[in-house]
């Protein structure tokens, strides 16, 4: 466990000397709300979220989401190249990616679903099954090793009660082990659907899953 | 307000704004000079921007170090063929995260960077390369982009030089392999992210087939600096061969954990002692990565007589890579972050070669045997062996980086080895 | 003219053009670097890195499938340098290979084996539990086991790039990659995936066809020709106890590169079948008897010769080969002239091979067609063989019927000939009226050639003994046609069949079997299709 006098910035709650609010660290008072509508095609709202609520039998792709995927089409020279974001969408919609999620971007961008399927699977982050509403992600690498990130992470075992990879029986979380997040100085990284949680400690494990039970969207 | 924890030893060029919220806006960013750097390279030929950064002796900052200058200057002239100019923001090395500060904290001075490089190189399409899990971060650098957009920055006919650039963001997926320029390069193609075979070059054939140089955050953040004051002005800091300043991600051990930026060829011990408020609970220093986990391990006596450069870290049997230090005491298990190390090589090799393959998978399987007791003797020198047969016959280094740690840790700390193989017994905190 | 390269390899000085890779340089001097995923077919992405060869000053072992050569390169592909490289890489290939060399189709033919053998380890120092795949059912022909595989990811480059419908990816990444299809998809719907069996250099993909059937090391290989359709791709017959076990194709750049199509590969049974017509025979007093061949070719040469100046209509079969086909019309001019008619399944479209040029399933489903047109045969009937054949059957002159064995026609066939020969295979209701019955080889079990839908003479090899005494058709309508007076020299063998038989037809002029060889030859471009007999 490690004893520093004060601690580093993240949002696991006490940032000490650190006078900066959640919105600030996180960036979303210069963010603001998440964009429905993509302004510029490299713009914040064709990037993929991971959002707790999912919906398994979304088209892919009308409405706002057709309007994203046109605009990360036009965004790339060859539509293969298009094939990780658009992943990542429909993901966003449906929580994980199946087969019948490969086969139709497969058609929507001309390639075989055998090739998608290749694809998907080399990446860890889209998700084979259906995850719980949070997936909860814990970074266990070296440098979080090295501060007592095993504890972090059974202790959200424990306080979700379920086994590694699995989701509790109230549909809410599914706890992973992942490598390194980035965030190697402010042990240890927990990242939680899009949100990254720094500096987590075994005691603020059942603040986290607290609030996160309490609020709506990610 | 400072972020987390400052040193007065510090020359923040990069990581002056980190921690300052406001910072991250476009007009205060003008406010403080920004942009400056990539007008005053618009008016400059590209032939002159490279020859201004091949001046500073920038090393590229992504784990390589090779010159940037050097670089940039093998993209081929006049073959109308389109080139890209491709940010690597893959940030996955185990103990880095200084990219992922620059980008949330600074993003406009990325976006300037990635501008100049551009023209730099005769790029009008510049992809920032993220990785997938940051969400967050990409979303500030998104709105920034569209903000430079909007001001026109970034686009047609930037600030009215004529010149076309576009930057797109695009996040990657959840691969550490794609942090290799070629593996970056099929990851960004759509395609499974694995490495290719190099000849061809980036420069020769890169994404989509065209002409492309790939370069590291940090390494284009500091690019504004460089064309704003000079060549030589970034020679003041550092040494000969490693001139300028590093971001130096700590991560371990130590009071302080954070970035810090220095000069190169500041002394490590100086950096844990002084910079960092020295060893947490007052624990005695064990062992130190000084690159990240591709390095080597290396031990007290060695960390007392390493300077942070990239000759340096070679002097004392180690390498500077991404100048990620990993700060080890007396109650950590060297098996166990060796085991914990080669599992993260195992679980994100790619699958292509087979040393790397079958090799990092059975080392990964070795180290958990030896870890939970049921080790030999004899598998120490299978390590050594096995990992020695991954060293130089794979198509990318991950291979060699699984031998770092391996061999380093039996060589300097075998008895810890032993101790497990003999007695089962662990060696630092139970 | 190519710009040329001179280096050295083990020591032995070579010039190549300028682009050679090290690994087919290296051919050059009589090695073959052991390898995996290079296939001349195929792109090369250097990834199995078992081809590592040591080049003087160079600081790493270089991939030698895709290095290039360089002026005054000094390769070594057997130093202590370059052989620990490869004995380490083989080494990182059995770790997880399972020990199924008793139960796998592969052993024998295997090059994870040969290449162990020749420069791994002596002893395997592997103690972890091998991971497990477990077999895998592809769809088709296909079987894969998943444990066993090198990775090389060939099966999938055929699939992607030569075949061009991406069925196959790898799954997963690192230590968990396995290959697999999209889900239940399998290769259900492609033409090419027999191929992918022949390219696996381990027993990963095995074909269902060929599963636990005959050991590499009892079969004989015998070259040949496909007979399934007018592209006449190259073949080797694998055969053991005189029965074909499978096809394989055989390597030929100017007609099938590597490669066959799955129609033909898997259509050999019919060569092991039984039901043949074991010994001359001659109708008396109503009934056949079985006579030897003297005997049959004196008595039919008498009969043929009080014949006079009747006419002959004849059947051929576009499954015959030109030395057959040769003697058989040299045979109708010994008799005065005739007709010769033949028929062939047609299929309904073409099936090409994509990345191959020019090489497709042809529609054309017999190995001849273009030899029986070049003899002066025309195409009767529909695309099932079937039918065109009424004046034949009820011809009052002589009937020869040579190798169409009239599934279609009934026991009234050549009711009215004044001398009906049925030469073929096997018995048939349609030789009930024949007064001779002559036992033929089929094309497995002799020498010959055939020619192709781009007039290629190819020649083929027998690979197993007739039955009985059933003896090529040259050799008997040569015999016949020669006792008639029209002896075009006593031909006794293949090659002098060829000469002799073809020498009549200006599209084979001056063609021998020297010249055909192995690789076939072109015919002689000016001739028409339909055949201009001098």
């Amino acid at each position: 466990m490690s004893d520093v006098p004060f601690k580093n910035p993240g949002w696991a709650g006490n940032t000490g000397e650190f006078h900066l609010t959640e919105e600030q660290v996180r960036g979303k008072d210069f963010v603001g709300e998440r964009p429905k509508h993509a302004g510029h095609a490299s713009g914040s709202a064709t990037m993929p979220y991971m959002l707790p609520e999912k919906n398994p039998d979304a088209k892919l792709f009308e409405g706002d989401y057709q309007e994203r995927f046109e605009k990360i089409l036009s965004r790339y020279p060859t539509k293969q190249a298009a094939l990780l974001p658009a992943l990542g969408l429909a993901q966003e919609l449906r929580g994980y990616v199946s087969p019948e999620s490969m086969d139709r971007i497969a058609e929507l961008l001309d390639l075989s679903p055998a090739y998608v399927r290749g694809v998907a699977t080399f990446y860890t982050m889209y998700n084979k099954r259906p995850v719980g509403r949070y997936l909860v992600q814990v970074c266990t690498n070296i440098s979080c090793n090295l501060c007592g990130a095993d504890e972090v992470r059974d202790t959200f075992l424990s306080q979700t009660d379920t086994e590694l990879g699995e989701t509790s029986t109230d549909g809410n979380f599914t706890v992973i082990e992942a490598e390194c997040l980035a965030g190697c100085g402010f042990p240890t990284c927990v990242q939680i659907n899009s949100e990254y949680f720094e500096n987590v400690t075994p005691d603020e494990v059942p603040k986290i899953l607290e609030h996160l039970k309490r609020r709506g969207g990610s | 307000m400072a972020y987390p924890y400052v040193s007065d030893r510090e020359v923040r060029i990069l990581s002056k704004y980190f921690g300052d919220p406001k910072q991250r806006r476009i007009d205060t960013y003008v406010k403080r000079g920004g942009y400056g750097g990539l007008k005053k390279a618009l008016g400059m030929a590209p032939g002159e921007v490279v020859d201004t950064v091949k001046a500073s002796g920038l090393r590229g900052r992504g784990g390589a170090g090779f010159p940037t200058g050097v670089k940039w200057s093998f993209m081929p002239k006049d073959t109308g063929r389109p080139h890209y100019l491709i940010c690597n923001a893959d940030e996955s090395e185990p103990g880095t995260f200084k990219d992922r500060e620059l980008i949330r904290w600074d993003p406009h001075q990325l976006i300037e960077g990635c501008l100049i490089g551009a023209h730099a190189i005769g790029a009008q399409h510049v992809y920032i390369y993220c990785r997938g899990e940051f969400f967050e971060t990409t979303q500030v650098l998104a709105k920034a982009l569209e903000d430079a957009y909007a001001k026109g920055y970034v686009g047609e006919d930037i600030l009215g030089s004529g010149i076309k650039i576009d930057i797109t963001v695009h996040l990657g997926a959840g691969a550490y392999i794609c942090g290799e320029e070629t593996g970056l390069m099929n990851s960004l193609e759509g395609r499974r992210g694995q490495p290719r075979v190099k000849p061809p070059f980036p420069a020769a054939v890169g994404a989509f087939g065209m002409p492309s140089t790939i370069n590291n955050v940090e390494t284009l953040s500091i690019i504004p600096h460089i064309v704003t004051n000079g060549g030589d002005w970034y020679r003041q800091w550092g040494t000969e061969k490693s001139p300028g300043t590093k971001l130096f991600c700590v991560s371990g051990h130590v009071n302080k954990p954070g970035n810090y930026e220095l000069p190169l060829g500041f002394p490590l011990i100086d950096l844990i002692e002084d910079v960092c408020g020295g060893m947490r609970g007052g624990k005695a220093l064990k062992a130190v990565i000084p690159g990240g986990s591709s390095v080597p391990i290396i031990n007290a006596e060695e960390a007392r007589a390493c300077s942070l450069d990239y000759e340096g870290c070679v002097a004392v049997g180690t390498m500077l890579g991404c100048a990620s230090v990993i700060v080890m005491d007396e109650t950590t298990e060297i098996v166990k972050q060796v085991r914990r190390m080669v599992d993260f090589y195992a679980h994100e090799s790619c699958g292509q070669c087979t040393p790397c393959r079958e090799g990092s998978a059975w080392t990964a399987k070795m180290m958990r045997r030896i870890e939970e007791g049921r080790g030999t003797e004899d598998d120490l020198d299978t390590l050594m062996e096995v990992t020695q047969q991954m060293v130089g016959t794979t198509i990318c280094v991950l291979s060699d980086s699984v031998a770092a740690p391996v061999q380093s840790s039996i060589n300097k700390f075998r008895d810890e080895y032993l101790a497990l193989i003999r007695r089962g017994e662990r060696v630092g905190a139970a | 003219m190519a710009e040329m390269v001179k280096l050295t390899i083990d020591g032995h000085e070579v010039e190549v053009p300028k682009g050679t890779t090290l690994l087919e340089a290296a051919k050059q001097v009589g090695t073959l670097v052991p390898h995996y995923c290079y296939h001349p077919g195929m792109s090369s992405p250097a990834m199995c890195r078992l081809c590592l060869v040591e080049v003087e000053g160079a600081p790493k072992p270089m991939p030698s499938c895709v290095t290039t050569v360089a002026e005054g390169q000094v390769v070594k592909t057997q130093s202590d340098n370059a052989l620990g490289h490869r004995r380490g890489v083989l080494e990182f290939y059995l770790v997880n290979h399972p020990l199924d060399c008793p139960i796998c189709d592969m052993s024998g033919e295997c090059h994870l084996q040969d290449y162990v053998h020749e420069e791994g380890r002596e002893h395997g120092r592997g103690r972890e539990p091998k991971r497990v795949f477990g077999r895998d059912d592809f769809g088709g022909d296909v079987l894969f086991y998943g444990d066993r595989c090198v990775m090389c990811t060939r099966c999938v480059r055929f699939m992607n790039e030569v075949e061009q419908d991406s069925r196959l990816t790898v799954v997963e990444r690192g230590s968990r990659s396995v290959i697999d299809t999209f889900f239940e998809e399998g290769l259900e719907g492609t033409n090419w995936h027999g191929n992918i069996v022949d390219i696996c250099p381990v027993g990963a993909l095995v074909s269902k066809d060929f599963l636990h059937k005959a050991r590499a090391w009892d079969l004989e290989h015998t070259p040949s020709i496909c007979p399934g359709c007018a592209q006449g791709c190259n073949i080797d017959l694998h055969t053991r106890d005189n029965l074909v076990q499978r096809l394989k194709p055989r390597e030929n750049l100017d007609v099938n590169g590597w490669w066959m199509c799955d129609y033909g590969r898997l259509d050999y049974e019919w060569m092991n079948a039984g039901g043949r017509i074991e010994a001359p025979l001659v109708r008396r007093n109503g009934a056949p008897a079985a006579v030897a061949w003297k005997d049959a070719l004196t008595e039919l040469a008498d009969a043929a010769r009080s014949m006079g100046g009747s006419s002959v209509k004849a059947v051929a079969s576009p499954h015959a080969s030109n030395e057959d086909l040769g003697a058989l019309a040299t045979l109708i001019d010994a008799f005065g002239g005739g007709e010769i008619v033949y028929r062939g399944r047609m299929a309904e479209d073409e099936v090409p091979l994509r990345g191959y040029p020019s090489l497709a399933r042809r529609r054309d489903l017999t190995p001849n067609a273009r030899g029986a047109e070049l003899f002066g045969a025309t195409r009767v009937g529909s695309a099932d063989a079937t039918g065109g054949l009424d004046d034949v059957a009820s011809h009052d002159g002589v009937v020869i019927v040579l190798g169409d064995a009239l599934p279609d026609q009934s026991a009234d066939f050549g009711r009215d000939a004044a001398l009906y020969i049925y030469v073929g295979q096997r018995g048939t209701p349609a030789a009930e009226r024949a007064d001779f019955v002559l036992p033929v080889t089929t094309f497995a079990e002799q020498e010959g050639t055939f020619t192709n839908v781009d007039g290629r003479v190819q020649r083929f090899w027998p690979g197993l003994t007739a039955p009985g005494m059933a003896r090529p058709a040259w050799l008997i309508l040569g015999a016949l046609a020669a006792e008639l007076g029209r002896a075009v020299g006593p031909a006794r063998t293949a090659a002098d069949a060829f000469t002799a038989f073809t020498g009549a037809v200006a599209a084979f002029e001056g063609l021998t079997y020297e010249d055909i060889g192995t690789r076939g030859a072109v015919i002689n471009e000016t001739v028409s299709l339909t055949g201009d007999r001098v």
